[in-house]
């Protein structure tokens, strides 16, 4: 409003000047009409309003260019400092008195926008380092994914209010749920009730804010009791405060397993090694203190401290046996042999305990051919040891039978040892050339170490590319035997 | 102590043997069996005064048999002394509630057995005379 009035002012002040000053100069120009319409005595007055009104628009026109600078000078100035909002408060009556150019202003302005220019070169670097950061959280959020995913046991992540933030397809299979489907659900929703004391776990653990916290737990899964090593981590987040927690699943049923069997096995063992250790400190001590009154009767002891003794003998070269055949570090000596002069060898020696047990033992006829390319001691172990075990689990008056084949098609020689024992139940069969298993019903029958046939099953399977297999049935007897291939095959 | 019978039970027939050779040559009467199941069978018709048995055998197990002889009117009160290859397998508890005189490990010594058999005789002829 101030502004359109000054222009209106200033208009006027100068349309008047110079329509009274084109009225003078045409009274001055000494025409018929300037004479007849203005005096001479008239020229003077005309001339001084001319003045008047020269002066004060001059006046109007300083006051208003003082005004124009000092308004340019503050805006110099507010946004040299970056206060453009500021610029209606600095109006004072002395502003005009704060001269500035345009050049000024110019440069305040270009001073402004170079100012501008680097801040949006500041923040384009800034929002090129939020993105690469960005970028390396994504792929380090993909990293961790992979990882999640790539390991067999189950994994599974919660947040602060235990809903599930991530799980694997292990930890989906586990706990039957679909994690696409499951995902920000609470766990305790997704983990039945029978799998209870991993949720209390799992929450407790979190709760308690535990940077590894391990418990094995039990479980079915698909029906069957498994044994989990869990171990629960938490997620911090600033310092101590938890934002959720990880949770690993590892299955150690087998590992469980083992190490009961092992447990039975040094049980057993034991057992296996105090039993002729216990006849030779007895009979020692009984020759020691003159207790064996006769020739005879001191004969007969010597003879069973000798057999207990080489009983021991066998038994812990079977436990190294073993070992050495697993580690692969057993000495093989493979010559050409005949597999029914090895069984007859070994015939000879059962017959005795046989004849104990009231075992008949049916040997094998003579085969033309049936060399085989083996370790004759460790075939000799084979033998002995399916022998043994025959007439163990036959009750008196049963009988044992061997029998060689020979398969000239597939080259390979058969031995089959047959009893009338006990048998075994269709659900062990599987398992009998298990290290340290021994059948559950039979335990009763006979002593053992579960390491017989096993070294039976090395020695054939590891050591001569052969083949053991048994059949069986409860109550009427078993069938164990092993294939070998016939020298020939190996010649060749 | 001479005329006691006692009964020795072990599959193993070698201990068997010098168990009994150590007892009748000190004056005792021996009774063998080689399972727990022939054992209870010789403690009901023979009625032995104290039996020697292994803990581990087939058929029936040394505990299995003391735990039928402790239920008969006529077995229960027979002494019993366990010979175990395995020290820990017995507890104190099983030891009291099936009143198991004494437990011997493997390897034991034949002199150890008879002092014992020797002890726990003694003990019952003194409580039979009280």
């Amino acid at each position: 409003m101030f502004r359109r009035s000054l222009y209106a002012i200033v208009t006027g002040i100068v349309a008047c000047s110079l329509f009274v000053g084109g009225l003078a100069e045409w009274q001055d120009s000494g025409t018929e009409e300037g004479r007849r319409y203005a005096g001479y005595e008239q020229r003077i007055p005309v001339v001084s309003v001319c003045c008047i009104v020269a002066a004060v628009g001059v006046i109007c026109l300083g006051w208003y260019q003082m005004r124009l600078a000092g308004t340019v000078t503050s805006i110099a100035k507010l946004v040299q400092d970056n206060k453009a909002s500021d610029i209606d408060a600095d109006r004072g009556f002395f502003a005009p008195l704060r001269m500035a150019t345009i050049d000024e202003l110019y440069k305040a302005v270009d001073e402004h926008f170079a100012g501008c220019t680097a801040r949006t070169a500041e923040y384009e670097k800034q929002i090129k380092d939020l993105q690469l950061q960005i970028q390396l959280s994504q792929r380090r959020g993909k990293n961790t994914e992979a990882i999640i995913y790539s390991i067999r046991d189950a994994v599974i992540v919660i947040d602060e209010s235990d809903r599930l933030l991530m799980a694997n397809d292990a930890a989906g299979r586990l706990f039957n749920f679909d994690f696409k489907n499951s995902q920000h659900k609470p766990v305790s929703e997704l983990i039945g009730p029978e799998q209870s004391e991993f949720v209390d776990f799992l929450s407790h653990s979190r709760q308690s804010k535990g940077r590894a916290t391990r418990k094995d737990i039990e479980f079915l899964e698909e029906g069957t009791p498994k044994t989990f090593d869990c171990i629960v981590s938490c997620v911090y987040y600033q310092g101590q405060q938890v934002c959720g927690a990880v949770a690993v699943l590892h299955d150690i049923t087998r590992e469980k397993q083992i190490q009961l069997m092992k447990n039975d096995f040094v049980s057993h063992v034991s057992h296996e090694l105090k039993t002729p250790l216990a006849s030779i400190t007895a009979y020692t001590e009984m020759l020691a203190d003159g207790e064996a009154d006769d020739e005879e009767t001191r004969k007969e002891f010597y003879s069973v401290i000798q057999s207990q003794a080489q009983r021991l003998n066998r038994l812990i070269e079977d436990i190294l046996n073993t070992s050495r055949i697993e580690s692969g570090l057993i000495k093989v000596n493979k010559e050409p042999a005949s597999l029914t002069m090895l069984v007859e060898e070994q015939l000879q020696m059962i017959r005795s305990y046989a004849e104990e047990k009231n075992v008949e033992v049916i040997g094998q006829k003579p085969i033309v051919f049936d060399q085989v390319y083996v370790d004759k001691d460790m075939i000799r172990e084979v033998i002995v040891n399916l022998l043994s075990n025959a007439v163990k689990y036959t009750p008196s008056g049963g009988s044992v039978k061997i029998e060689i084949e020979v398969d000239e098609v597939a080259t390979l020689a058969r031995v089959s040892i047959t009893d009338t024992g006990v048998g075994i139940p269709e659900d062990e069969i599987e398992h009998v050339f298990d290290k340290f298993y021994r059948v559950v019903a039979n335990e009763k029958q006979a002593k053992g170490t579960g390491l017989g046939l096993n070294l039976v099953k090395q020695i054939v399977e590891k050591v001569h590319d052969g083949k053991v297999f048994v059949t069986s049935q409860v109550g009427i007897g078993s069938t164990f035997g092993f294939e070998l291939p016939l020298a020939t095959r190996q010649a060749a | 102590m001479a005329g006691k019978r006692v009964l020795v039970v072990d599959d193993e027939i070698h201990i068997v043997h010098v168990v009994a050779i150590k007892l009748r040559n000190n004056g005792y009467e021996v009774l063998s069996a080689d399972n727990g199941a022939e054992a209870f069978e010789l403690a009901c018709n023979e009625r032995p005064d104290i039996i020697v048995t292994d803990y581990q055998m087939p058929v029936m197990t040394g505990l299995e048999l003391l735990e039928k002889l402790r239920q008969r009117q006529e077995t229960k009160d027979i002494p019993v002394i366990m010979l175990t290859a395995r020290s820990f397998a017995i507890s104190k508890e099983q030891q009291e509630d099936l009143r198991i005189s004494g437990c011997l490990s493997k390897p034991f010594s034949p002199k150890e057995l008879l002092g014992n058999i020797e002890d726990v005789l003694y003990q019952k002829q003194v409580m039979v005379s009280n």
